[in-house]
């Protein structure tokens, strides 16, 4: 009789381990990039003038936001971001940085006509380049890099209203530096 | 033999020729790219290689694969840079190290313990059952009642 309860042991591990797995969600990959020195780079600007580099905003903390004019929940993100350009404009500390990538700058020119021009801007990155070296799966993802350019967190999907008092505004006040 | 037959006579040897020497001069940059992106997992479809995907995210990363080539860096660097981007998932074969040995151990212990599972139960069946897993020994006369009725029972088949 001991090997049919072994075998009912097994069998019941087996189920255990695939009920598990059943509930990850394939979209969700944690970012090895976190806690790394932030990839630089520099592009377009979306809005014509001069051209924009990540490094030349160290110092400060930078939200960087990849979106694209043909992503549907970055339309539902969008409000959100709007609301918190108005909220942080006036900080000394914090900077968005749009990345918008696999699109054309008509594209994304009619996205932000139609859903409201931030005040912060935006790189254009058409063979997303930029998007790849920062391991970018889809869109709207966003990093939260500190002031020495590192990067501290990786949002999968839209932000969420609350996400700057809750996430990203505790990270800014303890101490504000690495963890290390 | 008609001009037709000798056209289709050069043509069944010209064609394989032709395929076989298109392979030939692959470029010897293209075949790294391909290879580098055959072992690359396509991020936005679920187990597909990155050559082998049409998702644009795909092919932009094949794009990246063969600026890095032609660039003239080493193959393990370029699997290094998606893997430093994307990490473990990436890599269609799992890295061998840390927690991935128990992925490439187990199905080997599992191997291992049906091996041996299937030995110890050879050698009970030829020792003889266990005792305690034998019939009562029939009691003298019962066989033989036992057998009549088999043959009885049998005899009612009709087959």
């Amino acid at each position: 009789m001991g090997w049919k309860l072994t075998l009912l042991g097994v069998v019941a591990g087996i189920l255990f381990l695939f009920a598990l797995g059943l509930n990850n969600d394939p979209r969700h990959i944690p970012s090895p990039l976190v806690d790394r020195p932030a990839p630089d780079f520099a592009g377009p600007a979306l809005d014509g003038g001069d051209p924009l580099t990540l490094s030349a905003l160290r110092g400060r903390w930078v939200l960087v936001n990849f979106w694209g004019s043909w992503c549907v929940s970055c339309v539902a993100e969008h409000p959100y971001l709007l609301e918190l350009d108005r909220q942080t404009r006036s900080r000394n500390d914090f900077v968005i940085l749009g990345v918008d990538f696999k699109d054309t700058v008509d594209g994304g020119r009619a996205f932000l006509a139609r859903h409201g021009t931030p005040s912060y801007r935006h790189v254009v990155d058409p063979e997303q380049k930029i998007a790849i070296d920062w391991g970018v799966f889809g869109a709207p993802e966003s990093f939260l890099v500190d002031p020495e350019g590192r990067i501290r967190l990786k949002h999968v999907g839209p932000l969420y209203r609350g996400w700057f008092e809750r996430v990203a505004l505790p990270l800014m006040t303890s101490g504000g530096g690495k963890p290390s | 033999m008609n001009t037709l037959h000798w056209s289709a006579a050069l043509l069944l040897f010209w064609l394989p020729m032709a395929a076989f020497g298109a392979d030939q001069t692959e470029d010897a940059d293209e075949a790294r790219v391909r290879e580098i992106a055959l072992g690359l997992r396509c991020a936005v479809c679920q187990n597909q290689p990155v050559y082998e995907s049409n998702s644009e995210l795909a092919r932009d990363m094949v794009k990246v694969i063969r600026e890095q080539v032609k660039q003239g860096r080493e193959s393990d660097a370029i699997r290094r840079y998606f893997f430093d981007r994307y990490g473990d998932y990436i890599y269609l074969e799992p890295v061998r190290s840390g927690r991935n040995w128990i992925l490439w151990g187990a199905p080997f212990l599992g191997l291992l313990a049906g091996v041996g599972g299937l030995l110890l139960a050879l050698g009970r069946w030829r020792r003889g059952a266990p005792p305690g897993d034998s019939l009562p020994a029939a009691a003298p006369g019962e066989e033989e009642t036992l057998r009549a009725r088999i043959r009885r029972e049998l005899d009612r088949v009709e087959l």
